[in-house]
């Protein structure tokens, strides 16, 4: 830094602190206030964060976190280019999910009575398959810009879509990378066009199928006239075409979009308005499926007639736009603001939201327009965020556990693509939510007692160095020590960010005090850090 | 180290309530107290109740199909299930074909169907209709435990195993949280702590248990408390190799494998009475098909895993009842994919020894336009509260089904009779 600019930026210091009082953690030290941020914005501390967070000033790197574009994240992409998945389009991996379907049909018209095979699925999918998820552990817990990373699983529990349905297998690459990823922190109207607009929700949802009730598509409209005018005899075949299509519209994306995606259950609407939604997004679709699968709008399968959602009138002899038009009124209709202000607010301040919280987003997104960094950002300066008893009052979900245990190890991944399986071992298999609720963010979902015995299964093999999908060198962050009071200590300031509670070193300490092999002590403290109740929590 | 759980629970749940704890911590540990398990090996003569829940709203009208009815098959042209595939019960009703292997059970009388079942709230969302259901306040949202949940809460006598009230899954779905304890098991293979060395592995657990014990962390610390009991009590019992008698056998899949398990857990005797799984893929919006196709291939599993359970288990049956259950039911109009979309009232099943089997209960609406709820769906004649009470009163034998359902009368008057007097 030059002389001069060192001058100006100690000039705007007592500016920037100013800023910083607004809801500043005034009452926590600066590295309580830096692990807080880190287990709220980020997947916990790495060895070494706390401190450089401090450093740096908490609300300085709350900033930077919420532009993510400004965010070195060059070791990631090197970790990224060992995932051929992101290489393949929805094209490719359509093309491969086809294949093994006429591979599977060729053997049934061979052996109608043999039953499903290993060797139906091509194992360059399931390797593809089994990727994907693994590549979102990673991450999490490898990715500098942690809060684009933390946003990106919000939202893709908000906008669930369930991979394992059909086409979605598929899919669901090319709708985290291109839908949920590019604008988790942009906003929020441009998210919602954008899964409108996917073609992996519109088939989770069913909206593609969605008809105005008669609607012919034009390939068979002229199909059937050729037919006609010579009077050809195959027509039974041109039938059956016609027997397969949409006959009417199909509510279930026109629900969810109202009680899930904007609204809320509680939002206000009624049938008629779920009625009226689905027939204004008749036409959305899904050009070549079973090809290249991209949005398309049908204006032959639209509903072009008169519609009123939530007293609003949408005037007859509208096409795609008054989609566009329905999707923009929701995305800033009061319901939704609070909605998604609240369920920021549960995932970010407490199970619990306080109303403050969600008052001060709300206003915020007012003011921006659903601009999702500002929203975040004025959660971030208000005072629940930082109430005290609000500190480590939530518990992990599985992929926070896993991420967190993985950064406060500073473990590497290794090449086996095992770590999703972790996750899903702790009841959050990734993308494989059925329903559109996606997976919830409090603690009864995830506190039970198989899952935790599991969390101390995980804990116990990772400071063993037997997590799957991992490389573990303890070593590096807390190496064998003979006096146990170091160890515990540095098994603290090293893995859980100075957080442990006297309880905990009390236990350890106690449990490893006759164990004579410092080695054998360190994994087995280690290991009842990570699966203890302290770091359970954040 | 019991006593050293007694001393703690004693000692600091004065000390913590004090600073405000979670009450459902608190009250955990007050039942822990009064309520010491054990790991003694129970009789065989305690009812049981197996819940099943076909998350995703079942199409009630393709599970038990009128067919004796013209107006069924008017509306549904392209999925209504034809009258010659129907196993035909009553000549009005029938079962879907993929439920053929459940007719023995139908004929012997421990089946039995309770049509036109369904919640007074006018909700169709599945997550919801779902929370009501589990909750079992309809419309009350604010209720904070499960209905199965405050049953284990009011009857106690019954409470010595771990293992009284047992999910199969992951997560503690809603109708079994609250303050009785209560077991979520992935898989009864791998349930408790993997240590290798068996000497190493109890002292890992005795130090978590000290970990998790002395932690004011409330929903952490009864779980793990819980969670410590049930796999001493499994590793007693210790219900590996096990082999399904009579012939049985399973479907592939997530059902067959959780009846399995229940089945499992039933036979050794370590105190299970109330059972918990979900069956998921009912949402059948798209291509639901008639007799065969998506819906098909769902209730083959539910009908194949039903009537493996119930030979499986064999004599001990007459004690069990498997009861399921669905948020709702579908639309009696096929929608323009060939499916269905969200409706109101549906179908359920119970079944077992004293089920008053080999009937369809319930006061039958019609499906007439004038006979729906709100024109289009089948209406609720059965509140499925008086199904679940008639459960826990004449099954379970409880005598305060009132506190189980508040804000609700319970009539016996209104129980449909699938109980045997």
């Amino acid at each position: 830094m030059h002389r001069a600019s060192l001058y100006t930026a100690l000039l705007l210091v007592p500016a920037a602190l100013g800023a910083q009082m607004a809801g500043a953690p005034a009452t926590l030290t600066p590295r309580d206030s830096a692990l807080h941020a880190l287990n709220r914005l980020a997947y916990g501390p790495r060895p070494g964060d706390v401190s450089r967070v401090a450093q740096t000033g908490v609300m300085k790197w709350i900033d930077q976190q919420l532009n993510p574009k400004h965010v070195d994240d060059d070791s990631l992409k090197e970790i990224e280019k060992g995932y051929q998945i992101l290489h393949e389009s929805s094209y490719d991996l359509v093309g491969l999910l086809e294949d093994a379907r006429k591979a599977r049909e060729a053997r049934l018209k061979r052996d109608p009575t043999s039953a499903d095979q290993p060797g139906d699925q091509p194992p360059k999918l399931k390797r593809l398959a089994g990727e994907f998820p693994a590549l979102a552990v990673v991450r999490a817990a490898y990715s500098e810009r942690q809060l684009q990373e933390v946003m990106v699983d919000f939202w893709t529990n908000h906008f669930n879509v369930f991979a394992g349905k059909g086409l979605d297998r598929a899919l669901l690459p090319d709708y985290i990378e291109h839908v949920i990823r590019p604008h988790a922190l942009e906003r929020f109207t441009d998210l919602l066009v954008a899964t409108a607009q996917s073609p992996a929700m519109l088939f989770y949802l069913d909206n593609w199928q969605s008809v105005a009730p008669g609607s012919i598509p034009p390939n068979l409209v002229r199909a059937e006239m050729r037919a006609r005018s010579y009077g050809m005899g195959n027509s039974m075949r041109l039938d059956s075409a016609v027997a397969r299509q949409p006959k009417g519209i199909n509510e279930n994306y026109g629900r969810e979009l109202l009680e899930l995606h904007t609204l809320g259950v509680d939002g206000g609407y009624t049938q008629a308005d779920v009625i009226a939604a689905a027939r204004i997004l008749t036409g959305w679709s899904i050009d070549k499926p079973r090809q290249d699968p991209r949005f398309v709008f049908n204006g032959w399968a639209h509903d072009y007639g008169e519609k009123t959602v939530l007293g609003v009138r949408f005037p007859g002899g509208h096409g795609e736009d008054e989609g566009i038009r329905l999707l923009e009124m929701l995305a800033m209709h009061p319901a939704t603001m609070h909605h998604i202000s609240w369920e920021l607010c549960q995932r970010f301040v407490a199970d619990d939201p306080p109303d403050g919280c969600v008052d001060d987003a709300v206003s915020a997104w007012k003011k921006s327009n659903g601009d999702i960094p500002t929203v975040l950002s004025a959660i971030f300066h208000g005072p629940d965020f930082w109430a005290a008893s609000n500190l480590s009052g939530k518990v992990k979900t599985p992929l926070e556990f896993v991420a967190s245990a993985l950064r406060a190890t500073g473990a590497d991944p290794d090449t086996t693509f095992r770590l999703a399986q972790v996750v899903a071992r702790l009841g959050e298999p990734l993308y494989q939510h059925v329903a559109p609720d996606g997976y919830h963010e409090t603690q009864d979902e995830w506190v039970n007692s198989g899952a935790l015995l599991d969390r101390m299964n995980v804990a116990v093999g990772l400071a063993a160095g037997k997590l799957p999908g991992a490389v573990v060198a303890l070593d590096r962050v807390v190496p064998p020590m003979a006096n146990h009071d170091s160890l515990v200590n540095a098994i603290d300031r090293q893995l859980l960010g100075g957080a442990m509670t006297l309880h905990t070193r009390q236990v350890i300490l106690d449990q490893i005090k006759d164990v004579a092999d410092s080695g054998a002590a360190r994994n087995f403290a280690v290991g009842l850090a990570l699966g203890g109740p302290d770091f359970q929590r954040q | 180290m019991a006593i050293t759980r007694r001393g703690f629970v004693k000692a600091g749940g004065v000390a913590l309530f004090s600073v405000g704890l979670d009450p459902l911590f608190m009250d955990r540990a007050a039942y822990a107290l009064t309520n010491r398990l054990s790991t003694n090996r129970l009789t065989t003569s305690l009812p049981i109740l197996v819940c099943l829940f076909q998350r995703g709203a079942v199409d009630g009208l393709n599970m038990i199909v009128p067919h004796g009815d013209r107006i069924y098959y008017e509306e549904r042209p392209r999925i209504g299930v034809p009258a010659t595939d129907v196993v035909d019960l009553d000549g009005y009703f029938g079962l879907h074909p993929s439920l053929a292997a459940l007719k023995p059970w139908w004929d012997n009388k421990s089946l039995a169907a309770i049509h036109a079942i369904g919640s007074p709230d006018a909700t169709r969302s599945h997550f919801d209709a779902q929370d009501y259901m589990e909750s079992g306040t309809p419309g009350v949202k604010i209720t904070s435990d499960g209905w199965l949940n405050r049953y284990c809460q009011h009857d106690r006598e019954h409470q010595s195993s771990a293992f009284r009230s047992v999910a199969f899954g992951p997560e503690l779905p809603r109708i079994l949280s609250g303050t009785a304890p209560a077991l979520a098991i992935g898989d009864l293979k791998t349930f408790g702590l993997r240590v290798p060395q068996n000497a190493q592995g109890d002292r890992v657990t005795r130090a978590f248990e000290a970990l998790y014990q002395g932690s004011s962390t409330g929903l952490l610390a009864s779980s793990s408390e819980e969670g410590f009991e049930a796999a001493r009590q499994l590793k007693a019992a210790d219900p590996t190799q096990y082999q399904a008698e009579h012939g049985a056998v399973y479907p592939n899949g997530k059902l067959g494998h959780s009846l399995l398990e229940i089945a499992q857990l039933i036979k050794a005797d370590i105190g299970l009475q109330i059972a918990f799984a979900d069956a998921t893929g009912w949402d059948t919006h798209v291509n639901q098909g008639a007799s065969e196709g998506q819906l098909s291939a769902r209730l083959k599993e539910l009908g194949d895993g039903l009537a493996a359970f119930a030979t499986d288990l064999g004599d001990r049956m007459h004690n069990i009842v498997v009861l399921t259950m669905s948020e709702f039911g579908r639309t009696i109009h096929e929608n323009g994919n060939s499916g269905t979309d969200h409706g109101h009232a549906t179908a359920m099943f119970a079944l077992g020894g004293p089920v008053n089997g080999g009937k369809v209960l319930g006061k039958w609406p019609g499906l007439a336009p004038e006979q729906r709820y709100e024109g289009r769906d089948v209406a609720v004649t059965t509140d499925f509260r008086d199904l679940f009470a008639e459960m826990l009163a004449r099954h379970l034998g409880s005598a305060d089904t009132a506190s189980v359902f508040p804000g609700y009368s319970v009539d016996p008057a209104k129980f449909v009779g699938a109980i045997k007097g």
